[in-house]
């Protein structure tokens, strides 16, 4: 057990690492749960495990994709950030589609008064009684970054484990490093959520500001899941 | 989003302890039970490791309900998952190494990792939930003992050769992730309210277990240590039962139950 440890001691600080990157992506991507599901709260509506898991699995999907062609760790965790950028991306675009022509109102923000990128006025825009709606422009990069930082963080929790040296069967191998990645994402995706609140537009918004919280608990916790797992993957 | 918290502590008819003794030695007892009965007498008990999983998926829904009553700030879906991401970190580690005493060490280990989650949500991220440390605790526990049970009765065995080659290779991991998940987390999910029992909400839970072990008996189909069809049967018995029985609670609790009969007729007044 310590021989493993010892031997793979560089994969448990990257796994350590990759668990807090996913930590702390969550803080930037914009959502809103059930009120931005009712165009009541700027977001995506629907809760932060759904959308940090949806992300960072696409990560992990995209990640898995390239590691069967190369094993080269940059290209990989470009992959794993790609992928979730898209993922989120993609879902942030067709989540405005909906508010702006489904529903009829403007993508605006409650919590600034001007978008910090674009300038554009926000507080006449918001409806009454409603925290912001839809996905302003500063809301939409946000969660691009935090799209690209999950993606890196799951993607490198992934390529770690995959770089043990062990004696299993490779389809063995790849069903049970996935499964920790997954475990560990998960994990890592609840903390930051209890953290905000449930609720957060961005990088602008004043909650952004305890993501250190969150980075430490998830600094502890994943440790230990590295350790678990390096040595559950090592010793077979 | 709020949970719909009450912001105190769920009334309980039974109280918590019972289901800790209820969820934690049903569960180990019934995956031993079904392990060596499988060894000795055959593949058809494997089902005996479902109903493990059912005692933990009812534990793990009690401890929901109490710690998700306080709010969480977010879904009561958030902690769901994080008891499964816990308990699958926890299960392959306590299989792998662990042999025969297997479970126990992935239930120590599980129990050790959700004592963490729980202090370090109090302490550093300030959630303020006086039974936060015991509830993560108990969540990870119960979420590794349904991991575990439902593994057992898909391959009849908790040996982790099996299980990494019948239940981690194929993916049917993520079956038993998800599953066991929405098993924990959706019975208080869905009941919970201002007039949310816990009679109500535990019927739910057996309910959803009893699904879980349907699912593990079809998966079962193509495994040689276990067999199919008592797993089915009996898991579709307790679901009629814990059905029917979260039926009649719903009738109970409901103001009125009324029978709307067809869309009137245009000529016909509405009332």
């Amino acid at each position: 057990m310590a021989g493993v440890l010892a031997a793979n001691f560089l994969y448990v600080i990257l796994i350590t690492l990759g668990g807090v990157l996913v930590s702390g992506s969550v803080h930037f991507v914009p959502v809103g749960g059930a009120p931005a599901a009712m165009a009541q709260a700027t977001g995506i509506g629907t809760g932060t495990v759904q959308l940090a898991a949806g992300a960072g699995l696409t990560g992990l999907v995209t990640a898995g994709a390239m590691l069967n062609l190369t094993d080269s760790m940059a290209l990989i965790l470009a992959a794993g950030m790609v992928g979730a950028m898209i993922m989120i991306g993609v879902t942030m675009m067709v989540g405005n589609l909906v508010y702006v022509y489904g529903i009829g109102v403007p993508p605006a923000s409650a919590k600034v008064d001007y978008d910090p990128i674009t300038k554009d006025r926000q507080d006449i825009y918001v409806s009454q009684g409603t925290e912001g709606h839809g996905l302003p422009t500063v809301s939409f990069v946000s969660g691009i970054i935090g799209g690209g930082l999950g993606g890196i963080g799951g993607a490198l929790v992934y390529y770690s484990l995959m770089s043990i040296a062990n004696g299993m069967a490779s389809a063995d191998f790849v069903g049970l490093a996935a499964i920790f990645a997954v475990g560990i994402f998960f994990v890592n995706a609840v903390i930051p959520s209890y953290n905000i609140g449930g609720t957060i537009e961005g990088f602008h918004d004043p909650k952004f500001k305890k993501w250190p919280k969150a980075v430490v608990t998830s600094l502890i916790v994943t440790f230990m899941c590295a350790i678990v797992s390096v040595i559950t993957i090592g010793g077979l | 989003m709020s949970a719909g918290g009450s912001g105190g502590g769920a009334s309980e008819a039974i109280p918590q302890n019972k289901l800790i003794a209820f969820g934690a030695a049903g569960g180990l007892i019934a995956i031993y039970l079904s392990y060596f009965m499988v060894q000795f007498a055959g593949p058809a008990f494997s089902f005996i490791g479902a109903l493990g999983a059912i005692c933990a998926i009812v534990w793990g829904s009690a401890a929901v309900r109490r710690v998700a009553s306080y709010g969480l700030g977010t879904g009561v879906p958030s902690i769901g998952m994080l008891a499964l991401g816990m308990g699958v970190v926890a299960t392959m580690f306590g299989l792998a190494i662990g042999g025969i005493a297997g479970p126990i060490v992935a239930f120590v280990t599980a129990m050790v990792i959700g004592l963490v989650i729980g202090a370090l949500a109090n302490r550093v991220i300030g959630m303020g939930i006086p039974i936060m440390e015991q509830s993560t605790t108990e969540i990870a526990g119960a979420g590794t003992l349904a991991i575990v049970g439902l593994s057992t009765a898909m391959t009849g065995t908790f040996m982790f050769d099996v299980v990494l080659t019948e239940i981690v290779a194929t993916g049917y991991i993520a079956l038993i992730f998800i599953v066991a998940g929405i098993a924990i987390l959706h019975p208080f999910n869905a009941n919970l309210g201002p007039d949310e029992k816990q009679d109500r909400t535990l019927s739910t839970a057996f309910e959803k277990g009893a699904i879980a072990m349907i699912m593990a008996g079809i998966v079962s189909a193509v495994s040689a240590g276990a067999s199919a069809a008592p797993t089915i049967v009996i898991g579709l018995a307790i679901w009629y039962v814990s059905f029917s029985q979260y039926n009649k609670y719903v009738v109970r609790d409901a103001y009125d139950v009324v029978g709307t009969g067809l869309l009137p007729k245009e000529e016909e007044e509405s009332e």
